[in-house]
This record gives C-alpha cells, structure tokens and sequence, in this order.
C-alpha cells in the first residue's frame, strides 16, 4: 500500500510555495502496506482501560487530502484507508506484540493454524460463532468465498498478485482458471487449508493482511463487485459503518455482533461511534484539531515540536516503513564492481542526524538497515557504512580515485519533486560534496517518477516502502530480489543474496530465518552497498489528552478496539 | 433585446464545446501516463498488468479521437460518466458540489456587495477623510494578502484562539469542513451551528473580491461625481441623496457590476484555495485534486458545469448593462 497522506500538494501546486511544501509536504513515498498489527507502547490489556468507555470519536488525522480512492479491502491500496478497513474486518491473523515489543504473528478469526513441515500447505481452524454485522457466519467458505473475489481477474485490485503465493493464483488471474486451485474450505470440520505455489514460511503473516479478509455472501454473490464500497460494506469487525461512504466522511459505528479477538476479549467500553472526516491538507486538519473540532490529527514535520509540547502524540511508536535512496547498479556513474567504493563514501558521508533533525525535527529514527525494528528478525546495525563518517568517506573516496577512477559527471540524487523531499536532498548533496565527491541535485517529475525509475531513470534516487505486512522478505524480496514483484528497477542482482532471501523465505526456524535475511541485507548494504539507507518512520499523529484517554497507533496502524476518550 | 438574448445563449453551445475540448486534450498531454496515474502510479510503481487492465477497463487503450467522439457523444446526453476512482456517477458528484460551492458563493457575493459597496461609497463621498485613508489601506491589504495566509489568520483568531483559551463555546467559529448542512431557502444557514462554519470561509472567499469592489466603487463613484450631468442635478436643487443613489451610484455600478459578475463564475468554479484552507467541499477543490490524479470524468464534468455558469454569468451581466444604463439598448445592432 501506499503512504498517501500528508503533502499539502495543493497549495504548494497551486502557489509554489517552496516553503509550506517543505515544511508540510512529507513523503508520499510510495507504496506501503500495512496490515494488522499491534504493537509497541500504549498498549492496555482487554477491557480494563483507562478513561471513559464509549463516546464518538472525530478523526482529522486519517484522510487528508483527497478522499479514500478505495476502502475495499480487496482494492484499497492506502494505509489510510486500511485504518478504516481494520476497524471493520478482522482476518486469519493478527499481529501481536512480543516480550520485546516486536510485532509477533498471532490467530484471529483462525483459532490455531500449522503448517506442514516445508511450509508449502497452512490449515487454518476457523473460531465458531463469528459473526458479520448482518449475522451471517463467518465460516472457512467465506474466507475462501473472499478470495476468489478479490482474485477475479475483471475486478482483482493493486495487490491480487499476492494471491501468486497460492497455487493456481496465477492462473486464475490471467483468467487461466475459474478458481483458486490451493485454497479447500471445510465448513463441517471449520478447516481452510491453503496449499502455497512454493514453500512460505511467513505465509501466516501474509494471511492476516487485507486482501485475505472473510466477505459476507452479499458481497461474494454481487453482480457488480466493484459497487460494494459504495455502499454499507458488511463486516466482521469491532465495527460497522453507519451509513455509506461520502467524500467528506466516513462513519462507522459500534458492531455489537462482534465476537472479539481469539483470546475472547471484545473491548465492550470501545467507541460507540468513528467519524473519519477528509481533510484539504495537514495544515488545515491540525488548525481544526487545535479548535476543538476533532479528536487527533495528522502531525505536519513542521509542528512537531509544538505537537510535543502541546499534546500527546504517538512519535514513539514504530512503524515499519523505510525511508531510502538506491544506486542503479546498471548505471556506468555509480554502478557495478569497480564503483563499490564511491558507493560506501557516498553513504559515509550522509548526515542522517542532520537530516532528521533539520527536516524532521527528530519524528524518526535514523537508520541502520534498509529493514525497519519492529520487523521479526530485524538487527540493529547491520549497515556498516551508514554512520555519519566524513573521514572515512574522504578516505573510501580517494581508495576509489586511486584505483584510477573520476567523476566525469556530478552523481544526480533524484527524487520526487515538490513531495517534501527537497530539504533532504540539498542536506545529502552537501555532505558528498563535503567528502569530496561532485553531487547535485535532480527534482523529477512526481507524477512520472516511479514509472521513470521503471524505465531505467535511476540513478542515485529515492524511495520509500512501509511493510505490506510484518515480514523481512516484504522489504528484501518485493524490493531488491532479482523477480522482484514491482519489477527490480535498480539493477541490482546478486545471486548469493536471491539464494538467501529464497531460503529464508522457504525456512520456517523464526531464528535460522532471520540470520538468513540478516546476511542477505548484509550482501545489500555492506558487500554491493547498492542502498543508502536514511531513516525509519514513526507513528504520527497528535491527540489532545484532555479529552483522549488512549490512542494506540501500533506499527502505524489505530487499534480502534482500544481507543477511549477521556470525557 | 429577446434575438439579442437567443443569439448569446446559442453562442453558449461553440464557446463549451472549444473549452472542453481543450481541457481534454490537455489532460492527455500533461506529464505522465494517464493509465499508470490513475492506478496511483504517482505514489508507487505499478505493476504492468495493473496498468493494462485500468486501460482496457477505462478505454483509454482506444486512439485518442475515438475517445474523444465518444466523450462528447456521452456528454451531449448529460452522460458524464463515472469517477475513475471512486466509481461514483459525476452528476451526483456534481449535484453535491456545486450546491455547496453555490451556497458559499452567494454569500461570498453577497458579502462583496454589501460591504464592497457600502465602504467605496463612503470613501468616495468622505473622499480624503481619515475613514477613506482607512479604508484604503485595509483594502489595499485585504487584495493583497493571499487567501490561504488569510484563512489561517481567521482560523487562528477566531477558532483556535478562542479554543484554546476556553472561551465560551457561542463565541467559537468552526474552521473546517461545512458542519450540519442545514439551511433555509437554499441558502440561508438553517441554524446557528451552520453559521459558525459558514462565516469564515465566506469572508475568506470574499475578501480579495470585497477590496476590489470598494476600490472600484470609489473610483468610478468619484468619476461620476463629477460628470456634468450630477451638476445638472444640483443646479435643479434635488436633494444630494437622491443625486448620490439615483444619479451617481447607478452610473458609477457599470463597472463594479462586469467585475461582480466576474466574481460570481469565479467564486462558484475556482474557489479552490478557499476550499482546500477551510476543507468546504465544493467543486473547486473537487477539480483541483481531481486533475492532481487524471480522473478525467470527474475533470470534465465538473468543468463543464463551470463553463456552463460562467457563460450564463456574462450573458446576464451584459444583459444587466440595459438596466443600469438606459443609453445601452440591447438587440438586432440597433441600439445607439
């Protein structure tokens, strides 16, 4: 999914104030995903939580700028969008917190689920008496029910090429076959059981994700697939909406029919009500969060500070999501074997501090890895040239130069123009040019810039992922493998690292699994240096304690169930 | 002044024709794919399939003038379509939008009216006064500051000011969004709470306009103080308030009512930075985000309707002309 929010484009379109795009602009990075969750601080066990119970909740935060394009969870390819679809589905999974705070992979609306010894087939116990808002059962059927939905070829969204995890999910989405040939549904024994195109040993994290959520037969026996987020979409969730969507709203109130999570907790003091207002721009949504009109609002970089000061915000949440420039190892001013050396003085040199001081104000975490803390097997410091080193750049530069090389040209650091990247990049070329090495600045087209990048136009460019769901193979295989799912478009292509990332895909030991992704992201960032890792996002928004008790944002996503106001 | 009027209306048909044409044409020719953009490819990189399947959905695969006979064969039949994105029909989209804009509009209007006139008329009878050196400077600024900087003052000052020093709730106003949606007779806001969220924007929207209508009004009311036919008034001892609002004001409204009427079209259509700082959902800012990710029915549709009430604008400015000045006789090239 992507990161859409933020980016006060409209204004900064409009007046070309370099200045408010700056300050309020953000990354609308792209992609991302995002999927259950759950997670870090804040967190408040079952019914007993703090504050008041029940009330209605107005949110500024969640939908800023133009209205949710999708909230189909077969469709919607938003985080923002997926803080509304959470509230009202719950999948196969969810995503827990460890002892560590770390998201840990944990049964929903599935009791228990195993897999068979090299993880190719996952049979999920479907929990009984789980209900949609209209009371119809949520049985292994209407999972599998789902899935042939959201895999259609005619209506199948952004993300159906998850469903190429499953056997026969290919065929069936170049219309090859009716149905998805590894899914069974056994409504007597409440069984799924799910026989994957190649073994996945994280395959039950995947599950909880939203393309595989459960739909009621009013939506899987539609003529017009398509016409169902229009409407009241039915669900399975703490919540149900109140009317249908609008463009300025999107209300959703308490479902009593909900049957709680899989450890029987149903959170009975939850919100009575959510209204999810759209907002024009993050400015305008913390003006009116600030005038009393909301709950919570989304913290635009510039007012960090004084969200910190004046509020409680959720900044010390992680979030999954990498913030990162890469090197197209096909191109002759950066790439192959001969420019390892300029690559790792080039990443020497960066300030990440800096930048997340002067840019950010210190909302996120600088960076020692491309894969973010809080994802299952994640390492601190596995970046060995990402600490801000002028002298070893200098020194990595000059072993590069005396190899018998120079710069013909300046090493352009793309990005997307006028998307709050600006600030960022001058602060990079600075410091490259401080090591020494000739950089300059290249503002790209923001409507074209990742289909250019696709094209072959990267050189030395920026990017962003948030994770689909909490997995090291999200950011290693859907980025940098060679079959990566987007098309790899830096070039790079490593043998020993597409064989580690397969085999920590195939491996189900959580440890020998994650030594396995350490060592591929190692080959990444230290032996080939083909990306620089810069920053991790935190959570973001902003919540008035005088009248919001809790507000748990956990891995970027609202724990709505745990929301309480504090009058 | 009817063939006059017939004529004016036909030439409706040929100016929203070239209009829409061009607006289409220029959407294919921004930056960018049009497919990959409305798949979200500005954010992300999509998935070649992805893409083929959004253009074989959409059509956008056919050649460009074949889309382009259907479009208009589509819109002659007030078929506009619908929202790439969101799949919702245009018209309703439009229905929505335009009674909000229309509604924030009038009393944008209404407010440069009331006070644009009001405040020239007084400087130009106070002319030199300390109130007319007031209003000079406040109009002076008023044009000159950007709509967006004067949204967030107002909502600083009125809304989140007063919230955050617990003022009394009566004497907050809302910043965003259109509140209740409860109004009489179309536009009269039906309760206090939907007044809280209309005066703000309102001002905003009128201010740029409100200055220019002051300084206009003093301008040419000055002008028309001192044209022959006022001292002919004088001289035959009417009284100076029936020469000010009889003679003067209703020769020096020529130019006040061309810019009013200007005004109207673009306060409906265009008010986009005034939507977006106060998040009122009317169909400026619906067309502004709307052409940010090509949807293009959305785009043209709307646009449509803006060209539609623009049109019909001038022709009843030019036709309000005859009123205001009986030496204007509208029809047939007979008028002298």
């Amino acid at each position: 999914m992507r990161l859409k929010r933020r980016g006060m484009k409209l204004l900064a379109l409009f007046l070309g104030l370099s200045l408010v795009a700056a300050a309020c602009g953000d990354d609308d990075d792209g992609d991302e995903g995002s999927e259950g969750t759950d997670g870090t601080e804040e967190t408040t066990d079952g019914d007993e939580s703090e504050g008041v119970g029940g009330g209605e909740f107005i949110d500024l935060g969640t939908i800023v700028g133009d209205p949710l394009e999708h909230i189909d969870p077969a469709l919607n390819t938003t985080l923002d969008a997926f803080q509304v679809i959470t509230a009202l589905y719950d999948g196969l999974t969810d995503t827990g917190i460890d002892e560590d705070g770390n998201p840990a992979i944990v049964p929903d609306v599935a009791e228990s689920y195993e897999a068979n010894d090299d993880a190719t087939v996952w049979t999920f116990q479907i929990r009984e008496g789980v209900t949609f808002d209209n009371g119809e059962e949520v049985l292994p059927s209407s999972f599998a029910a789902g899935w042939e939905r959201a895999s259609d070829p005619e209506f199948a969204g952004d993300y159906s090429y998850l469903f190429n995890f499953i056997e026969g999910g290919a065929e069936k989405l170049a219309g090859e076959a009716d149905t998805l040939a590894g899914v069974e549904a056994d409504d007597e024994a409440m069984t799924l059981t799910v026989t994957l195109a190649e073994p996945y040993s994280n395959f039950d994290a995947v599950a909880g994700f939203q393309l595989f959520m459960p739909m009621p037969k009013e939506a899987t026996e539609a003529d017009d697939f398509s016409a169902w987020e229009n409407g009241i979409m039915i669900g399975n969730g703490p919540y149900k909406m109140e009317s249908p969507r609008t463009s300025t709203e999107i209300v959703l109130v308490k479902n009593e029919e909900w049957a709680g999570n899989a450890e029987g907790e149903t959170f009975d003091d939850r919100l009575d009500r959510i209204e999810f207002r759209v907002s024009a721009d993050p400015d305008t949504a913390y003006n009116a969060f600030e005038a009393g009109e909301g709950h919570n609002a989304n913290i635009p970089p510039a007012l960090v500070e004084q969200a910190q000061a004046d509020y409680e915000t959720t900044l010390d949440s992680l979030f999954l999501g990498s913030y990162h420039f890469v090197f197209n190892d096909r191109n002759p001013l950066v790439g192959g074997e001969e420019n390892l050396a300029l690559r790792q003085a080039i990443s020497l040199s960066i300030d990440r501090e800096d930048i997340n001081t002067s840019v950010y104000n210190g909302s996120r975490t600088t960076s020692t890895g491309i894969v973010p803390e809080g994802i299952p097997g994640w390492t601190e410091g596995i970046c060995e040239f990402c600490a801000y080193d002028l002298d070893a750049a200098k020194a990595k530069y000059q072993e590069w130069v005396d190899a018998g090389n120079t710069q013909t040209e300046p090493i352009p650091v793309q990005f997307n123009a006028d998307a709050g990247h600006e600030p960022v990049v001058a602060i990079m070329v600075d410091n490259m040019k401080a090591a020494g090495i000739d950089a300059v600045a290249q503002p790209m087209v923001g409507e074209t810039y990742f289909s250019d990048l696709a094209d072959g136009a990267c050189v030395f460019c920026r990017s962003g992922w948030i994770a689909d769901y909490p997995a090291y193979d999200n950011f290693m295989y859907d980025l940098f493998h060679t079959d990566a799912l987007d098309g790899n478009n830096y070039g790079f292509s490593n043998p020993e690292f597409d064989a580690l990332v397969e085999e920590g895909k195939r491996t189900p030991d959580k440890d020998e699994q994650a030594e396995l992704f350490n060592d591929a992201e190692r080959i990444l960032l230290n032996d080939a240096t083909m990306a620089v890792p810069v920053n991790w996002y935190r959570g973001d928004y902003v919540y008035d304690p005088e009248r919001v008790a809790e507000f748990p944002q956990e891995f970027g996503i609202i724990r709505w169930e745990r929301v309480r106001l504090a009058e | 002044m009817i063939s006059y009027t017939i004529r004016r209306i036909l030439l409706i048909i040929p100016t929203v024709f070239f209009a829409l044409s061009f607006l289409f044409f220029l959407l294919f020719a921004l930056p960018g794919d049009i497919t990959n953009l409305i798949v979200g490819g500005a954010d992300r990189n999509v998935p070649q399939e992805v893409i083929d399947r959004a253009a074989e959905r959409y059509g956008l695969n056919d050649p460009l003038i074949e889309q382009f006979g259907a479009y208009w064969q589509r819109t002659v039949q007030w078929d506009l379509g619908d929202s790439y994105l969101s799949g919702r029909s245009v018209n309703e989209l439009l229905g929505e939008k335009a009674v909000n804009s229309l509604r924030l509009g009038i009393w944008a209007i209404l407010i440069e009216i009331v006070i644009g006139i009001s405040v020239g008329m007084y400087s130009a009878l106070k002319r030199y006064s300390i109130g007319d050196k007031i209003t000079t400077v406040v109009t002076a600024g008023a044009s000159a500051i950007p709509v967006f900087v004067l949204g967030f003052l107002l909502q600083y000052a009125f809304a989140v000011y007063p919230n955050k020093h617990d003022w009394p709730e009566w004497m907050r106003l809302r910043t965003s969004r259109m509140g209740p949606n409860e109004w009489d007779f179309f536009f009269i806001p039906g309760s206090v709470e939907q007044l809280r969220y209309l005066i703000l924007p309102a001002f905003a929207l009128a201010s740029v306009s409100t200055a220019l209508t002051a300084r206009m009004t003093r301008g040419s009311m000055l002008e028309v103080m001192r044209a022959d036919y006022m001292r002919t008034a004088r001289a035959k001892g009417l009284r100076e308030r029936q020469i000010v609002l009889r003679h003067g004001l209703r020769n020096a409204m020529l130019p006040v009512i061309t810019l009013i009427g200007i005004d109207l079209g673009t306060v409906i259509g265009v008010a986009v930075l005034t939507e977006t700082t106060f998040s009122w959902p009317g169909l400026g800012s619906e067309i502004a985000t709307s052409v940010d990710s090509r949807d293009l029915p959305v785009v043209l549709g709307l646009t449509l309707a803006v060209v539609l009430v623009y049109a019909f604008v001038n022709l009843l400015v030019d036709l309000s002309y005859a009123f205001f000045d009986p030496r204007i006789r509208l029809g047939g090239g007979e008028s002298k």
